[in-house]
């Protein structure tokens, strides 16, 4: 049945959302290779990634980044198949439509590959608006990849943890974890909401009376979002806290991530003479 | 005089100003005493309780913890606010508003380690409660993916690890299933044997003798109804009526149809293994 409703698509969109993001996280606790590395290990090194593909000169070396980040999700025991899905359906495939037009004469002049006259006008596909459009996708493929391998083997609190190696304050961090930790709670409320108004209204509501339904249900929201906040804070504060957050920080580097990091240096040294 | 933890003295409390929540509260609470709370829903428990964990104070009366006043300026005071949160614990009722952080681990050691407690002995603790508690295997999950047992025992490990003298629970067994709620309540017994002072507020009747030696009644004008010996309030039944804790109602069992009212038993022995006493009318 082809769901029409605004309110009900919304609501199972944004759970949707966050089951994946649920399930990534069951990614990321599976005993692959980079699940095992210390996470601000893995950061450091999958920025050095990220920042030699952005640099990167030739296609060449662009598909050696791409193919080892391919080859770093299966020692990870991350389905290839799962991993194109997530990689490929948002920024690569804008980026692709982005990049179409930079194959035509009109913008890369150059080699004509081959031509096809639409409507009377000529569009002519050239060899050098081919390998600039790949380059560009390819570019921006790379590093989404490898954005999202990343984010994938690390646990989000490990990821918001390690933000705090990059000097960032340890308050902003404590509230970022705290509103993804209650994001979930909220969710769970909006749903049971919806669901209690279904019970009563049924599915099919006038638009404006759905429109109602729909600024009650923020008004709402937003009414119980304030009281826990209170309630939050008199946790915190029947625990100890006095305006300054701490953070338990229990990471630990092994030899693995000791030789892991040689690794990436040796590559991105190597990458440099290469290129030089 | 020293063994005198808590003095309230006609404590009242209202919220906006315009909807009172305690009416004129004396109490006393001494060392090494396990009191229990009991009361209808809106009998002003949980504000009490907030009230004694200084997270809210009173609008007048007055409330010492060892001789000296819970105020607001008094909480400014950086060293009486440690010495006094590490000193007291306490259990909230709703325990997604006790676990705030993004896994299990951090919400047990939040407070330790917002109390200036050395990382080793945290860990030490962390590892006792976790074995205690059973809470292996939960460390690094996400405490919304957890059941409300789960959380309940999470938020009491998360209170315990501060090791403070007094331990106040709101409503710790509630929506528990029985095995949890006996869980539970072996816990506070065995932590009430280790000494320390426990004030849990509760209208589980099932639980209050095994927990407590005097019950306080909070009635329906947020003051104190009665206290008294659990064994002498709990078989009060007007009392007990009076005040929303019993119930009569009737129910078919097979052709006969009874007519009884809930309450817990007066004795020790059939309470704690949480049976109802029948009195029929018929």
């Amino acid at each position: 049945m082809k769901n029409t409703n605004f309110i009900q698509r919304s609501i199972i969109g944004a759970l949707s959302f966050l089951r994946d993001s649920i399930f990534s996280q069951e990614q990321a606790m599976r005993p692959g290779f980079l699940q095992s590395l210390d996470p601000r290990i893995k950061l450091i090194t999958f920025l050095v990634f990220i920042v030699q593909v952005l640099f990167a000169r030739s296609l060449w070396e662009l598909s050696f980044f791409y193919s080892l980040c391919l080859i770093l999700a299966v020692f990870s025991k991350i389905k290839l198949g799962f991993f194109l899905l997530r990689t490929w359906i948002f920024i690569p495939l804008f980026s692709l439509f982005i990049a179409v037009p930079a194959i035509l004469s009109f913008f890369s002049p150059g080699e004509v590959l081959f031509s096809r006259n639409i409507l009377g006008l000529e569009f002519m596909v050239t060899r050098q608006g081919v390998d600039s459009a790949l380059f560009f996708v390819l570019r921006v493929a790379s590093s989404v990849s490898f954005a999202v391998l990343l984010s994938i083997t690390t646990r989000h609190f490990e990821l918001l943890r390690v933000l705090r190696v990059f000097k960032i304050p340890q308050i902003f961090v404590m509230t970022l974890g705290t509103s993804y930790r209650y994001v979930y709670l909220f969710v769970e409320m909006t749903r049971n909401t919806y669901l209690a108004i279904k019970s009563r209204v049924g599915i099919l509501a006038h638009y404006k009376s759905g429109q109602n339904i729909v600024a009650w249900n923020i008004a709402c929201l937003w009414s119980r979002s304030v009281h826990l906040n209170e309630e939050v804070y008199k946790a915190m504060l029947s625990r100890g806290y006095q305006g300054e957050a701490l953070a338990w920080v229990d990471f630990k580097i092994r030899t693995r991530d000791f030789f892991w990091l040689l690794g990436v240096v040796l590559l991105g040294m190597t990458n440099l003479v290469i290129r030089s | 005089m020293d063994n005198m933890i808590f003095e309230l003295k006609n404590v009242y409390f209202s919220y906006l100003g315009k909807f009172p929540a305690l009416n004129g509260i004396d109490i006393k609470i001494q060392k090494g005493q396990k009191i229990s709370i009991v009361g209808a829903n809106g009998s002003g428990k949980s504000s009490f309780l907030q009230i004694l964990d200084g997270l809210i104070f009173a609008d007048s009366g007055s409330v010492n913890f060892y001789g000296r006043e819970l105020n607001e300026k008094n909480f400014n005071d950086d060293k009486f606010c440690r010495s006094f949160r590490q000193k007291v614990g306490f259990v909230f009722q709703n325990p997604d508003v006790q676990l705030f952080c993004p896994t299990v681990q951090e919400d047990i050691v939040f407070g330790p380690l917002h109390l200036g407690v050395e990382k080793k002995l945290i860990e030490r603790r962390l590892e006792r409660l976790v074995s205690i508690l059973g809470l292996q295997g939960l460390l690094d999950r996400i405490p919304h993916q957890l059941s409300i047992g789960e959380k309940r025992k999470v938020a009491i490990a998360s209170t315990l690890i501060i090791e403070p003298e007094i331990l106040i629970l709101d409503e710790p067994t509630a929506g528990l299933d029985p095995l949890t709620t006996r869980h539970i309540i072996d816990l506070l017994i065995d932590t009430g044997a280790s000494g320390k002072t426990i004030i849990t507020a509760t209208h589980d009747l099932h639980i209050v003798e095994e927990i407590s030696d005097i019950v306080y009644v909070f009635g329906c004008e947020k003051k104190i109804a009665s206290f008294g010996k659990a064994s002498c309030i709990l078989n009060d039944m007007e009392l007990l009526k009076a005040n929303n804790l019993l119930h009569i109602h009737s129910h078919r069992h097979k052709d006969t149809v009874h007519v009884h009212s809930h309450r817990p038993s007066g004795q020790g022995g059939a309470s704690s293994i949480g049976l109802d006493t029948h009195i029929d009318h018929h």
